[in-house]
Order: C-alpha cells, then sequence, then structure tokens
C-alpha cells in the first residue's frame, strides 16, 4: 500500500483526474464500443445539471475523449453521447494507475 | 500536474476506485430493464397457465377439476400475450436510452423469440390432428418450453449473463423430465419449476441491480 500521494498528482490523467469527469467516463465505458447514450438519460443517471453536464462533456470532447451528435429520434432532435477509443484507453490507463497505487 | 480545472478535489485511489465502480453500477442499472418487468409476467403464466392444464388435463387422462376443456389454453395463452406486451414495453424503453450495435442486438433477439414461435407453431400444426390429444398437448408444451429454454441460453451467450445461461439451462433440464415422464406430469413440472425458476431469475437479477 502506498499512503504517499505525490505520484497520484503526477502520473494521473489531468482531464479524467476531476471528480465531475471520471464519473462521467465511468458511466460511459459501461456502454458497448459503438453504443451512444442520450444526454437526458446520462444526465439522469449521473444526477448532475444539464448545464454541468455540458461543460464536463466539452473539456472531454476537447480532449477527444468522448464525441457528442445531435441527430434526430423521429422528430426530436437528440444529443447523443460517446466513449471514443482514446477515452476508453484512457479511462483504462487511469484505473490500472489508480489500482498499482493501491498495490505497488 | 493538476487538474486543469477547479472541480471537487481528486479523491485518493480507493475512493475513486470506488467512486468509478458506483457509477458503472448506476448507468448499467439504469440501462438494464427491470428484471421483474423481464421474467416475472412469464414466470406467472407459467405458474398458472399450466397449472390449469395439469389440473384439467392430469397424467393418465385424469381430471382434477373439471374445468371447460377451453380454459386452460385460452388461460395460458392471455397470460403469454399479456407477458409479451409487458417485456416488449419494458424492453424497449430502456432500448431507447442508447442507440447502436447494442440496441441492435436486442431487436434482434427479441425478433428470433417471434420467428422461432411462429416456426414452431405451424410445424406442430400439422401434427395436431394425427396425434392423440394427451400426446398432442405435449408436442406443443415440450417443444415451446425447449425453444424457451434454448432462447435463455443464447441469451445468456449474447450478452454474456450467466445467470440468463442458468435460466436457459434449468429450463431445458425440466422440460426433459417431463417430457419423460409423460403429459400431465410435464405441465405440473413446467408450472413449478418453469414458472419458479422464471419468477426467481427476475428476484436474483433486481437484487443485483439494487
Amino acid at each position: 500500500m502506498s499512503d504517499n500521494s505525490e505520484p497520484l498528482v503526477t502520473e494521473l490523467d489531468p482531464v479524467i483526474h476531476a471528480q465531475a469527469r471520471l464519473r462521467v467516463v465511468s458511466a460511459l465505458s459501461v456502454l458497448g464500443e459503438h453504443d451512444r447514450i442520450t444526454f437526458p438519460q446520462l444526465q439522469e443517471s449521473l444526477r448532475m445539471t444539464a448545464g454541468n453536464l455540458s461543460v464536463h462533456l466539452r473539456k472531454l470532447e476537447d480532449a477527444g475523449y468522448v464525441e457528442v451528435t445531435k441527430t434526430h429520434q423521429g422528430r426530436t432532435p437528440a444529443t447523443l453521447v460517446r466513449l471514443t477509443r482514446r477515452g476508453r484507453l484512457a479511462f483504462d490507463d487511469y484505473t490500472a494507475a489508480l489500482r498499482a497505487l493501491l498495490n505497488p | 500536474m493538476t487538474p486543469i480545472d477547479d472541480d471537487a478535489p481528486p479523491l485518493d485511489p480507493a475512493e475513486s476506485l470506488a467512486l468509478i465502480e458506483r457509477e458503472r453500477h448506476n448507468l448499467g442499472r439504469d440501462l438494464s430493464p427491470d428484471p421483474r418487468m423481464m421474467f416475472w409476467p412469464w414466470g406467472i403464466a407459467w405458474l398458472v397457465g399450466f397449472t390449469l392444464f395439469f389440473l384439467r388435463f392430469g397424467p393418465d387422462g385424469r381430471v382434477f377439476v373439471d374445468l371447460p376443456e377451453w380454459i386452460p389454453l385460452t388461460g395460458l395463452a392471455l397470460l403469454m400475450v399479456a407477458a409479451g406486451i409487458t417485456t416488449g414495453i419494458a424492453g424497449s424503453r430502456v432500448s431507447s436510452r442508447v442507440s447502436g450495435p447494442s440496441t441492435r442486438q436486442g431487436i434482434m433477439y427479441g425478433v428470433s423469440w417471434s420467428i422461432a414461435f411462429t416456426a414452431f407453431s405451424i410445424l406442430f400444426g400439422q401434427f395436431s390432428d394425427l396425434l392423440p390429444e394427451d400426446k398432442a398437448g405435449l408436442l406443443w408444451a415440450g417443444g415451446m418450453v425447449a425453444l424457451t429454454g434454448a432462447l435463455h441460453m443464447a441469451g445468456g451467450a449474447v450478452w454474456n449473463d450467466r445467470d440468463l445461461f442458468v435460466l436457459g439451462a434449468w429450463t431445458s433440464a425440466i422440460n426433459v423430465a417431463g417430457i419423460l415422464i409423460g403429459p400431465g406430469w410435464h405441465a405440473l413440472i413446467v408450472a413449478v419449476a418453469g414458472g419458479g425458476g422464471m419468477i426467481a431469475a427476475g428476484i436474483i437479477g433486481w437484487q443485483r441491480l439494487r
């Protein structure tokens, strides 16, 4: 067990090393590789406000970790979100790094 | 490196891993149909419907309760239609939350049930009049239960869902046992062990998702 928090801040991905974005990416990691979730459902599952979720999605999108698509389901416009391959890799690396910190 | 904005401070590794698991569990739950809605209607249909069959068309032609002959088949058919509608609604409500390959998988799996049951019905319909009544009943019930078991096992394979596979294997096994023991007993076994198995699957699935 390592009780030294120094490596945490030096090695971990800064994009997901923030509680809200870690939550977003964790939730999205449940989806199948090419599956997209509707924005309202993601918001409800994460219990975040729409504005807050949008801000974090934009940061994740800028990093290339998520892809946000606007489309139509029937006549209603829908926003769909998916984790990109890059985002999934970053998430896998992040969890691996956390485990390594716990069991060095 | 520090986080790129002033969001809530990072947690320690153990807390972070717990947070990850919590969010994965939450979304996984929100994207799964309620197992009670998926299994209980079918479990109840089998339990009630096949019990009616057993009471009216018992082993060796015995009649335990002298119901009108049309009651068991009509009762089972109506209960199964109601179950189909309930699971269809519960499944499609969840599938509208996601779009992509897994939605297609779900639709293909649902359609497989309809196509396979239609095919079996047409095939069995060719033999109903040629067989004695109790054997014809066993052919229909045994065939449909076999198909249900097979499709549940296939569903287990598609979604890597061990519980669903076990339910399918259990259903298949009790069906074969009932077929070998004979008409009448088959209905009782399917009612209690088959219907009961689906009700148990609903409870187990629900507890895992909670």
